[in-house]
């Protein structure tokens, strides 16, 4: 009975001002999608120079399959370096993890390797992050007895990180702006909706309806046009994401971004992310009216 | 069933709408108020359904202080008080039966049994043959017999009616009347301001005086001036 009085009196209160309602779905739509997009991003250059985070500024590969003398001696000099502030491990099931994600868009490439002939590595951030210091650092260990190679941290993924990071902090702004915006006109819809019903909320005041009983069909109204406006934005990302892992050309000259991936889980959170701003988006615009312009 | 104690109303514009008035009316009364406009009438009948709050004293209501009383709660203390307005207040939109309808469904009773009230209340008024005609269809003391519908659909224990008649012709106003009259029977209190001094006269009720802000007269059986 409740529920029935609910359902149907948010959605005359919706249809009543189809445009104004429009505007303000589509506005929380073209915010959320940017957050998402740039949230997007984010995960994806994450995920692409991900053994570069952190301030790692070469990696120590070991042959596949060092004897575990080699990569305690590797591990010892690294740790008693006073030039090496931090190291971090990587065995061979880490790599085959990581490996896969990079690789998530070519599965006939993950499933030809086999995990044990991948490099278990050592990440290591130097105290001096001067590139040349890092070189004369980094090639002392390419000598040493089991280890394959030194890679460093190239100037194209530190450019990379950097502008993503940039990026994604000028998205949030723009987002931000336009969320307030639909906050606002969610808030204004549903003072016109109040003005509408204007009659109905003074009667049932007067025959005794409870506060909530009069707030909700609006709160409803708010909550509603912010999760439409997240699922238009979610349904926009869903659709976008194929586009979006080739959109960095292939990775002949950056060979370490050949994965700019993005996992379902990523997809899920962001997802889940736009959803819930969206609402709160719709509640806040919503209480806000309730509160100041419904007088019970 | 209602208690008035020292009570004074001031609005903002410092004009005293309700001077020290002391008032007690019993279950089942029917009480006048009469005055010139400004006299504090419509005041009266607001603190009563709590629209307004006084500014000294206290208002019991069956017994309960309602000056204390918190917002949540006042719903419910309007749900024992029935309204009926000069302007009835009909919602255009719906039809007479979902009008009297509206205030059932509002606070939460189920369907079952707005379907078994609200014909059973168009009916006491005479009304039934209107249930799904709208209210620029009827006639004003036709509109007013259903805001007297809504008003009592609910059984409240007191009902307030604030010039009831003051858009009807005199032929029109006895019938209302009739009406009050027959729900006051019923063991509901009824208060209700009016200017009508034709209805006050003939009916013979308790009178209470208003002038200024001030009770000037409290006549049980009383006459208009």
């Amino acid at each position: 009975m409740k529920a029935e009085y609910y359902v149907r009196e948010t959605a005359s209160n919706l249809g009543r001002n189809i445009t104004i309602t429009l505007a303000s779905v589509m506005t929380v739509a073209v915010s959320l999608a940017l957050v998402g997009a740039s949230l997007m991003l984010r995960s994806g250059v994450e995920n692409a120079t991900r053994r570069w985070q952190g301030g790692i500024e070469f990696v120590v590969f070991m042959n596949p399959n060092p004897t575990q003398e080699q990569v305690d001696a590797v591990r010892t000099d690294l740790e008693q370096s006073p030039e090496v502030s931090k190291i971090d491990y990587v065995d061979k099931k880490a790599a085959y993890e990581e490996f896969k994600m990079l690789f998530a868009d070519s599965p006939e490439l993950v499933d030809s390797v086999d995990p044990e002939t991948l490099p278990p590595s050592f990440r290591v951030e130097p105290v001096n992050k001067e590139v040349d210091a890092v070189e004369a650092l980094g090639k002392t260990y390419s000598k040493m007895s089991g280890v394959r190679q030194v890679v460093f941290a190239s100037k194209t993924i530190r450019l990379i990180q950097q502008l993503s990071s940039r990026l994604t902090v000028g998205i949030f702004v723009i987002a931000a702006f336009l969320l307030g915006a639909a906050g606002l006109l969610i808030l204004n819809t549903i003072r016109m909706a109040m003005f509408a019903r204007r009659r109905e909320i003074e009667v049932m005041k007067l025959v005794g309806a409870t506060n909530w009983f009069i707030r909700v069909p609006f709160m409803l109204e708010g909550l509603v046009q912010g999760l439409i406006g997240a699922l238009l934005a979610i349904a926009a990302l869903a659709a976008f994401k194929p586009f979006f892992q080739k959109w960095l050309p292939s990775s002949k000259d950056i060979p370490l971004v050949s994965g700019f991936q993005v996992s379902s889980g990523e997809m899920l959170f962001i997802f889940g992310t736009l959803g819930v701003v969206g609402i709160l988006i719709g509640a806040i615009g919503a209480g806000i009216a309730v509160s100041r312009f419904l007088d019970v | 069933m209602i208690k008035i104690e020292n009570v004074t109303k001031t609005y903002k514009s410092s004009t005293v709408a309700l001077r020290d008035a002391n008032v007690e009316i019993a279950k089942g009364e029917f009480v006048f108020l009469v005055g010139a406009s400004g006299s504090g009438k419509s005041t009266f009948i607001r603190l009563l359904n709590k629209e307004e709050t006084p500014d000294e004293g206290h208002i019991y209501v069956a017994g309960k202080d309602i000056g204390g009383l918190s917002s949540w709660k006042v719903p419910f203390l309007r749900r024992n008080i029935g309204c009926v307005f000069q302007d009835f207040k009909l919602l255009p939109t719906k039809t007479v039966f979902e009008n009297v309808a509206f205030a059932l469904e509002v606070i939460g009773r189920p369907r079952s049994v707005i379907d078994a009230q609200v014909p059973a209340i168009l009916d006491l008024v005479g009304l039934a043959h209107k249930s799904s005609n709208f209210p620029d269809e009827l006639s004003g003391g036709e509109q007013q017999r259903v805001s007297v519908a809504r008003a009592f659909v609910n059984r409240p224990l007191i009902l307030l009616a604030d010039e009831p008649t003051g858009n009807l012709d005199p032929a029109t106003s006895v019938g209302i009347m009739r009406l009050l009259d027959r729900i006051n029977k019923t063991g509901t209190t009824v208060v209700m301001a009016t200017h009508d001094r034709g209805i006050v006269d003939t009916m013979r009720r308790r009178v209470i005086e208003l002038d200024r802000g001030t009770i000037v007269r409290d006549q049980s059986r009383g006459v208009y001036e």
